[in-house]
């Protein structure tokens, strides 16, 4: 049984990721099942109050700790181990336990008396060998350990306050042969050459009843309880992981970790329908996270994580929703985190893990304070062969992230809601984005970042941010999310325009279209997402916000001029979203047709898209407006006074306010007396990345001294010096090298659209109506449009 | 269509759009362009079309263009008195394509007969498209007693009809210049 622990113990050290199982061969079989010796029968039943970790007299405690039957409270769970010695020595262990939990009830801080993490259990089946061999990677005297095994029923989860989240009915497969465990200097080495297995996660479920604890079905209904998806996958990994005994400051200990993903998937399922990431590599490098028992910058107790570096990338080939599988594309993630310096302030990385949660959620939840520091990303996104990257994405913060269970209802002056309840609490954050390049990762940085505002990114954003994020079990129907969320926004600085913070000779004021001063709150109520036959599928059930932008600014964020200040505020229900795998396919830009003669006829250009690519299937349900807070509006106030310091003063100004805009079907043909209201603004918006044409404007250089003549076309030519030329009369050779872009097809309906009056508001003489009621019906838009980023 | 006179009016409906903001039209050459910072942007081509085989309603008035008893394009209406009549753009439709509209933001601290290097500010710089093509662009303009044409008692009294088919040149590029008391 010890050898078993410190066998699974290793396996779980040497991958941070859970590993899967394949058969062994028969002569490794051969090899280690026990051919001989002695049989353990074991009925395993174990509690202890606490087991306590002191690093520098600081303790950590495991507390109401139990080994014993998942099934069955109270009683214990059934071991047969057969042990063997080989003629080499070696310890065979073949072993069978069933139905075993292992839990505890709370972890706690000995600095943070009555508050904890919340508990954890893990009932299993397990069966599988292990061989244990003398002599590891560096010597005689470190070992050897050559295992598979199957866990079958298995069941992990989180509980705070009586609330639970679980994986349940988790079958995992784990092969690693080969495993060293070494001392190396002070380090104690763990070397994994090969880790591959498949998991299974039948179900994540949700439950608010005490009394259903580990149970699949309700205890009172008899029903399955809600869940979010189930999970499966396989994978194959290589490890090497090194433990050395000291913390950041005094005991604790240190952990480096070199892992690659030779190959990966992951499919999230809902109700039989799959969103699945496929063909997935990868590597990182984790350096010198330290582990202690430490006071975060507050000074709370708290088990804190410190981390040196952190880098790699990731790709994942294929990104398939929907029935037929179709993918989106392929996405491929570098990065580095460590620590660097923002707007002239440094960060790190750091997690300060504390109990308690939310205060008003109940005694049990986590409390992360946590400080981050993405000095260096890139972010590509290849579909049809064709690739755009967004180069030096950066991000950083600093805040309080809690993690509560929750129940629906008012605890304590706080409403909560049903699920998983991520908070934030004064989260100082930020990100941006240096420019784009397109084709290759040594091409040419360009402007175009802007391009991510039709995804709905800003390409720069900085805020403090409070608000939560429930995330509920059940989506539409069946499987699925349902979302409930409260965000708030303050100090916000977001660029709609960016040009990049450095142009390679360090940080430099980022110029733009900011809207800065931003304060936003935006609520949402029973949003629901679900993997549908279509694709993804989001619908809002309510949702409300206001976005009060201080100051929009052009140049630099915070002392650029100002265009005044604009409030937008919105109030939609029943609005709805589909993701769609797939881009437009053929399209006839610029022309009309549906064949490729028919479309030159008529002056356009036939492009064929390719099957990847995003379609975004919107239904904006803009409500008649209930109160003040929950309307659709739009403002624009200008010649505020000016404070002291020299800053406009809110509410002082003129104003133009755009009130209750809504959309309507065009009449009450239901017969309860208001408009029906089912058909909103519908919009497809297909978005591949392809080769657009860009025509040279003016005869002469250009500005990276290119020379060509007006109306020439661009065409990318690695040979040339900028990496482009201009062509009078491209070739069918060239055409295949024209630049690549965003093209989107678009095509937005809606049956009304009405503005309820425009009003003109003076700061002393009040509102004055100049508009009464505008009515915009029967409206179809299509449009064509290609974006190039230029540089 | 007088092509010059398109180009003004586009302008001017432009810079009424930013009202409080000071508009030029000026051509700059690429080598202008490479003396300023802030060169990352975008460009800009494509086509837009507005009901062009219909919209989405179908009742006694709108239908499919291909029904020659029904209104097939898009109805905007207004009115600027309370309780009174609604202006009318009736009939909307029609396509139009552009090439090469560019948006960045731009610094200007020189030039502009001395006006730049007192400014020394950023500017939106709307780059315009050379050619603007329009392909049966129309719309009516009209006056009517209600703002939905099904609506019981409906009279409308059409004022004239545009029709627009050609292209228009729009050379140079829009500055938006952030001024006053915001």
């Amino acid at each position: 049984m010890m050898c078993q622990s410190v066998g699974a113990m290793a396996l779980v050290l040497s991958a941070p990721v859970l590993a899967e199982m394949q058969s062994l061969d028969d002569d490794d079989m051969a090899a280690i099942s026990g051919q001989s010796g002695i049989t353990l029968e074991m009925e395993l039943g174990m509690t202890a109050d606490r087991l306590s970790y002191l690093d520098d007299g600081n303790g950590i405690y495991l507390e109401d700790f139990r080994v014993g039957s998942a099934s069955r409270s109270g009683e214990s769970a059934a071991h047969v181990i057969k042990v063997d010695i080989t003629e080499d020595a070696s310890l065979n262990l073949d072993y069978l336990v069933e139905d075993r939990r292992i839990e505890f009830g709370d972890i706690r801080l000995a600095g943070a008396p009555g508050v904890g993490m919340g508990g954890v259990f893990f009932d299993h089946s397990l069966q599988g060998n292990l061989r244990i061999s003398p002599g590891g990677a560096f010597g005689s005297s470190g070992y050897t350990f050559d295992t598979a095994y199957t866990m079958t029923g298995g069941r992990l989860g989180y509980r705070t306050n009586g609330n639970e989240v679980f994986l349940d009915d988790v079958t995992l497969s784990v092969e690693a042969l080969g495993v060293t465990l070494d001392v190396v200097g002070s380090t104690l080495e763990l070397n994994a050459p090969r880790i591959s297995g498949s998991y299974d996660v039948g179900a994540i479920r949700y439950s608010s009843n005490p009394a259903n604890h580990g149970n699949t079905y309700d205890v009172s209904t008899g029903q399955a309880l809600p869940s979010y998806g189930g999970l499966s996958g396989t994978f194959d990994l290589s490890s090497k992981t090194g433990v050395t005994a000291g913390g950041r400051e005094g005991e604790g200990f240190r952990v480096d970790n070199e892992t690659t993903i030779n190959s990966a998937s992951f499919i999230y399922h809902d109700d039989n329908n799959a969103l699945a990431f496929r063909d997935i590599t990868g590597h990182y490098n984790l350096n010198d996270l330290r582990v202690d028992i430490a006071k975060d910058r507050f000074g709370r107790d708290a088990l804190g994580l410190t981390l040196g570096s952190l880098d790699g990338e990731f790709n994942i080939g294929r990104i398939e929703m929907g029935a037929e599988g179709r993918s989106i594309g392929e996405v491929n993630v570098s990065f580095m985190l460590r620590d660097h310096s923002y707007n002239g302030r440094n960060y790190t990385n750091a997690i300060y893990v504390q109990g308690g949660g939310h205060p008003d959620a109940g005694p049990q939840g986590l409390r992360l304070s946590a400080e981050w520091s993405l000095q260096l990303a890139d972010l590509s996104y290849t579909e049809d062969g064709n690739r755009v990257i967004f180069s030096g994405l950066q991000s950083w913060g600093q805040g309080d992230v809690t993690v509560n269970v929750t129940r629906d209802g008012e605890l304590n002056g706080t409403r909560f809601y049903d699920g998983l309840r991520v908070g934030f609490e004064d989260v100082n954050a930020g990100y941006r984005i240096n420019g784009l390049r397109v084709g290759s990762d040594d091409a040419p940085l360009q402007g175009g970042t802007e391009l991510l505002l039709a995804l709905g990114f800003y390409p720069a954003y900085e805020f403090e941010m409070d608000g939560q994020v429930t995330l509920g079990a059940g989506g539409a129907s069946g499987e699925g999310l349902t979302i409930n969320s409260d965000i708030r926004i303050r100090n916000g600085r977001a660029a709609i325009i960016a040009a990049p913070y450095d142009e390679g000779d360090g940080e430099i004021s980022q110029k733009g279209l900011w809207i800065s001063d931003l304060s936003y709150d935006a609520h949402v109520r029973d949003m629901t997402v679900d993997v549908t036959e279509e694709g993804l599928a989001i619908i809002k059930g309510e949702a409300w916000s206001m976005m009060d932008v201080g100051n929009l600014r052009i140049g630099d964020k915070d002392r650029g001029a100002s265009f005044g200040r604009f409030v937008v505020q919105q109030y939609e229900t029943g609005s709805s979203m589909t993701v769609v795998p797939g881009g437009a396919g053929d399209v006839c830009a610029g022309g009309s047709g549906a064949t490729r003669a028919d479309c030159t006829a008529s002056g356009g250009i036939w492009e064929t898209r390719g099957d990847e690519g995003i379609t975004l299937r919107l239904k904006q349900i803009f409500a008649r407006a209930v109160s003040d807070t929950r309307k659709n509006a739009f403002a624009w106030e200008t010649n505020r006074q000016i404070d002291a310091s020299g800053n406009p003063i809110n509410n002082t100004g003129t104003w133009l306010l755009l009130n209750d805009i809504h959309t309507s079907d065009g009449g009450d043909f239901d017969g309860d007396g208001v408009d029906d209201n089912t058909f909103g603004i519908r919009t497809d918006l297909s978005v591949d990345v392809y080769q657009t044409k860009m025509v040279k404007k003016t005869d002469g250089p250009d500005a990276l001294g290119v020379a060509g003549a007006r109306g020439d076309e661009k065409i990318m030519d690695p040979a040339a010096a900028a990496g482009y030329r201009y062509v009078s009369s491209p070739t069918a050779t060239d055409l295949e090298s024209r630049p690549l872009g965003f093209a989107v097809r678009a095509r937005s309906q809606f049956r009304e659209l009405s503005i309820n009056n425009i009003d003109l508001v003076h700061p002393t003489g009040g509102p004055q109506t100049a508009v009464y009621g505008v009515k915009m019906q029967n409206f179809d838009i299509e449009a064509n449009l290609t974006a190039t980023p230029i540089p | 269509m007088n092509r010059r006179y398109c180009q003004a009016v586009l302008a001017t409906l432009l810079l009424l759009a930013v009202n409080q903001a000071a508009g030029e039209l000026d051509r700059l050459n690429d080598q202008d362009l490479s003396e300023v910072s802030g060169q990352g942007g975008i460009y800009l081509s494509g086509d837009i079309s507005i009901n062009e085989m219909g919209g989405p309603i179908e009742n006694s008035y709108f239908g499919r263009c291909d029904d020659p008893d029904k209104k097939c394009g898009a109805r905007l209406a207004y009115r600027l008195k309370e309780g009174g009549g609604w202006m009318v753009l009736d009939e909307i439709k029609g396509d139009f394509a552009f090439e090469g509209l560019t948006l960045r933001v731009r610094s200007i601290d020189s030039g502009f007969g001395g006006d730049g290097e007192q400014f020394n500010g950023d500017v939106m710089e709307i780059g315009l498209p050379d050619t603007v093509r329009f392909n049966d662009v129309r719309f009516r303009i009209a006056g009517s007693n209600t703002f939905r044409p099904t609506d019981p008692g409906f009279q409308q009294t059409d004022i004239f009809a545009v029709e627009m088919q050609g292209e228009v040149i729009m050379e140079g590029n829009l500055l938006v210049f952030p001024t006053g008391n915001p």
